[in-house]
């Protein structure tokens, strides 16, 4: 038998707790580019805002948001 | 056989003023939106100009009624008094709503604005510079309008009338230097809700200054033609009490949107 996948989604976060998580996961995924931004791509606790936007965030949104910082118009600093 | 009035009201006399004031509030509104859609400013300004001259001449009436005629008694006072006081509690609730509308989108900032405010971009205005310049002036014209009012008491009326002008002189060099600022600031009421809930805030702030401004100046012409007494001069009053609403206004929009909100 395969291992065990392991499925979980982001904890719960005292900063966010209504049923709207969207700026959970903005937040989230802010931290992770300004953790990897000041960390590097390798620092391995980044790996928890990842792993929490991905959860949380839809796909499109994230698109849309990394093709902003590329155009240079994402609304906050990285 | 002289008419005798058995009651201490002011049953007023058939008048144009209120139908041709109420046409030009409509052709007024209505100019409004024409000018936000179709980008024609010409019936807003008709509309402004019925408004404007029917108003003068509503109030002349009224001014005509009280001083020279006599009509108003301590009840019709007391009448008007609560009027003016309503309807400045109706104005305190109009600016609660544009209040209400800054600190919606300022205290949680949507991720759109990215959860920051003033949005990235927006350049705010330094509160240590003109805006506290402009707050100096309206309190600095609080004093001397209260100073104004003390002096018409006491019947000093060569100092009631140079501090009544001062107060108005502050009130326009206000008006001037919020233009000023409007005509230099870096963004518009386009740039984001920040924009919109500056301008709408201000700009209405701003209104009710011009308006402020010119009760105080009625009132000041009115105090030179030696309309009011030491007992009788609610004309004076009820300005008064508005361009003290005016100074509380602004105040909440220096705290609050210039200082807080940069």
């Amino acid at each position: 038998m395969a291992d065990e996948v392991k499925i979980g989604t982001a904890p719960f976060d005292p900063r966010f707790p209504n049923q709207n998580q969207t700026k959970h996961c903005f937040t989230s995924f802010v931290d992770y580019k300004r953790c990897t931004k000041l960390r590097g791509e390798d620092y391995a606790p980044c790996k928890y805002f990842e792993k929490a936007y991905n959860s949380l965030c839809p796909n499109a949104w994230v698109e849309k948001w990394e093709s902003q910082i590329e155009e240079g118009t994402f609304p906050t600093k990285i | 056989m002289m008419v005798v009035k058995k009651h201490p009201f002011h049953m007023v006399d058939m008048s144009p003023w209120p139908l041709s004031t109420s046409i030009g509030a409509l052709v007024m509104t209505t100019g409004l939106v024409k000018w936000f859609n179709q980008f024609n400013i010409n019936l807003l300004i008709i509309g402004l100009l019925i408004t404007v001259i029917s108003s003068f001449q509503w109030w002349r009436d009224i001014s005509r009624e009280s001083t020279y005629q006599g009509l108003h008694t301590k009840k019709v006072l007391s009448g008007m008094k609560l009027g003016m006081v309503l309807f400045i509690i109706s104005e305190v609730f109009f600016f609660l709503s544009f209040f209400w509308a800054f600190f919606h989108s300022s205290l949680s900032p949507s991720v759109e604005l990215g959860m920051q405010w003033p949005p990235m971009g927006i350049q705010p205005f330094n509160p240590m510079q003109i805006p506290l310049l402009n707050t100096i002036i309206l309190l600095s014209s609080g004093v001397s309008v209260t100073y104004t009012h003390h002096s018409i008491l006491e019947k000093t009326m060569t100092h009631s009338k140079k501090s009544l002008m001062l107060t108005v002189i502050l009130g326009l060099y206000f008006s001037c230097l919020q233009a000023l600022e409007y005509w230099e600031a870096p963004f518009s009421m386009a740039d984001s809700v920040y924009g919109s809930t500056f301008f709408m805030a201000t700009g209405f702030h701003g209104i009710h200054v011009i308006v402020g401004t010119t009760f105080l100046f009625i009132s000041l012409i009115r105090l030179m033609k030696n309309h009011f007494s030491s007992y009788h001069h609610f004309g004076f009053e009820a300005a008064a009490w508005y361009w003290h609403f005016v100074d509380v206004v602004w105040l909440f929009l220096y705290i609050n949107v210039y200082w807080w909100g940069a």
